[in-house]
């Protein structure tokens, strides 16, 4: 057998394991290493895989992974998800549809200290849910629009799922971070501007919430400087080149506890409630590329990525068609699985073929980050869905699905958009030089 | 006894993720010393990087075994629910078991490796610490990963053996 027909067995036995609902880091690190053992030797697959797993867990590079996902948690725990959506809501709750525009701004700005959309998700949810009820909301609207502002959380800087991507390509995690600033900004206004006319269209499902005095919105502002000072202390710091990506991190989640202790919020019961669950979700983070490593190497051996790169590229079709359906495949891929496997699974095999066509690695970054992220909102493994399930159980899951909808076709345009645009994600990480 | 041995893992898996814990609390006080001393005294601290890496060594694995009793890591679902319970426990049986052999085996390469490491000397670069007790270490936390996979997989057949 030829390494490519090993390759393709390997896959279409990653794909079964995965449908027999093997986790996705051990299904990978397990096909990778029986195809590496099939293509070079048992001994060689058997040092490779402990080496692996060494050199994975103990990664410098890959720390930043456990200090932006501390930085978040400490943040949340510090209260400042709150206060941000507390001075949205002081500024425009008062609107049609105000509070749920607020929860997209708020969302924005957790998402600029916070890189999960699920945790994005949950923490706006728990916020904001309530205080739409009371308003009387309608409950798609609701739960719609803070399922889908929670992929902002992924898109604004610090991104896990960017963080992965740079690492598994060896692209700037900096550059990647800066190219998913506009991108947010825009998409922040693509749901706002969603929820605006949805309202405009049936005013009942978003009725204006109290007014505040300009006296007391001023005062609210509060709540957005320590949001503020933690972004332009951790990811200014990074654009600036004071820090490492690691650094950055440390720095924010030091930041973010400070913050917290400072404001008397962050109970020695919250500390250690957000430090281990930073932890869970990086060990869960760092199996996944561990398994990506090791499948990765079989990859490379199988030598599928490079002959799939020569085929496609010798295709009499433009490469924005090769890209759109590259992008399907995402789309697709997205309904199954959560963002993170997807993009860790595909991104060696699809990453050579993008850089054969000739496009701009941080924009493809962007790209797949976007339409991963349409899979956390769209059944059936939605996990922003069941994450707001979780927080509202009252409402059905087909409710939250249907709020889900125009969002979801915001995402679908602005996507298409940025394809078109590259410029939109990359004009910016051009002007910087690290 | 399933009882004893779900109490048993858990009460482990509890202490070994305070390990865990411990090592990315010190992932970031270290980098944050480290920052702070070259920036502000032109003093970094000697070895931060070694610590780090060695700190989320021992973080990662040590939280191995509450991550998978958590339910933590992304698995594909949407197939095997629609199947029948049984059909369902057996699926899961299997898996259970091809998982636990993998990670066995994995055991058994990381003592090979430390004891590679031990024989050869290696150390990390700065503050040349040896490297091979944590990589003991690290296959001494999958031990507990191990038990858990065994629970699921006992518990797996139980359901699959319920009417």
């Amino acid at each position: 057998m030829t390494g490519t027909t090993v390759g393709i067995i390997g896959i279409a036995l990653l794909i079964l394991l995965f449908l027999l609902r093997m986790p996705v880091a051990f299904a990978m690190a397990l096909v990778g290493f029986a195809g590496f053992s099939y293509l070079t030797s048992a001994d060689a697959a058997l040092h490779l895989l402990a080496r692996n797993i060494f050199d994975t867990f103990a990664s410098y590079p890959l720390s930043v992974i456990p200090m932006f996902i501390l930085m978040g948690t400490f943040a949340y725990g510090a209260g400042i998800s709150q206060r941000l959506f507390k001075t949205t809501y002081t500024w425009i709750g008062h609107l049609r549809g105000g509070l749920t525009i607020a929860t997209v701004f708020a969302s924005a700005g957790f998402g600029a200290i916070c890189g999960s959309s699920t945790a994005t998700a949950a923490t706006m949810g728990k916020i904001s849910l309530p205080e739409m009820k009371k308003y009387h909301y309608d409950d798609a609207l609701a739960t719609g629009t803070v399922a889908a502002a929670g992929t902002l959380g992924i898109l604004i800087p610090p991104s896990t799922v960017l963080i992965v991507y740079g690492i598994l390509t060896e692209i700037s995690i900096g550059k990647l971070f800066v190219a998913g600033i506009v991108p947010g900004i825009i998409l922040s206004i693509f749901f706002a501007v969603t929820v605006g006319l949805l309202c405009w269209r049936n005013p009942s499902i978003g009725p204006p919430g109290p007014s505040f005095s300009w006296k007391e919105r001023l005062r609210s502002m509060t709540g957005i400087i320590e949001a503020i000072i933690l972004f332009v202390l951790a990811i200014g710091g990074l654009f600036a080149g004071l820090f490492s990506p690691t650094q950055a991190g440390a720095i924010g989640a030091g930041g973010a506890l400070v913050i917290g202790l400072a404001r008397r919020q962050l109970s020695w019961q919250k500390f250690i409630e957000a430090a281990k669950e930073a932890l869970r979700t990086s060990c869960m983070v760092l199996f996944i590329i561990m398994g990506a490593v090791v499948f990765g190497h079989f990859m490379a051996v199988s030598r599928i990525p490079f002959v799939l790169a020569e085929w496609l590229g010798g295709l009499p079709i433009p490469p924005m068609a090769v890209m759109a359906v590259i992008a399907f495949i995402y789309f697709i891929g997205g309904f199954f699985m959560d963002s993170m496997g997807l993009i860790v699974v595909t991104v060696p095999i699809f990453f050579p073929i993008v850089m054969k066509l000739g496009f701009d690695p941080i924009w493809f970054g962007v790209i797949i980050v976007l339409v991963g992220e349409m899979g956390v909102i769209t059944p059936p493994v939605g996990v922003n869905v069941f994450v707001i399930k979780g927080i509202a159980p009252d409402i059905p899951l087909q409710v939250i699905f249907r709020g889900i909808l125009p969002f979801l076709g915001a995402l679908i345009v602005f996507t298409i958009l940025l394809m078109f645009f590259p410029k939109i994600a990359t004009f910016l990480p051009a002007l910087v030089s690290y | 006894m399933l009882n004893k041995l779900e109490k048993f893992n858990h009460r482990l898996s509890d202490w070994f993720e305070w390990v865990g814990v411990a090592g990315i609390l010190l992932m970031m006080v270290v980098t944050c010393i480290d920052v702070t001393g070259a920036k502000l005294f032109k003093s970094p601290l000697f070895g931060a990087l070694d610590i780090v890496q060695l700190s989320q060594l021992m973080a990662i694995s040590f939280a191995a075994s509450m991550t998978l009793i958590l339910g933590r890591h992304i698995e594909v679902e949407f197939f095997v629910v629609l199947l029948p319970r049984k059909v369902q426990a057996v699926i899961r049986s299997v898996v259970l078991l091809i998982v636990l052999g993998f990670f066995i085996l994995i055991i058994w390469r990381l003592l090979v490796l430390g004891y590679s490491f031990h024989a050869s000397g290696e150390y990390t670069p700065t503050a040349y610490i040896p490297y091979y007790p944590f990589v003991y270490s690290v296959a001494a936390a999958f031990i507990p990963f191990c038990l858990v996979l065994v629970q699921e997989f006992l518990k797996s057949l139980r359901r699959g053996g319920q009417k």
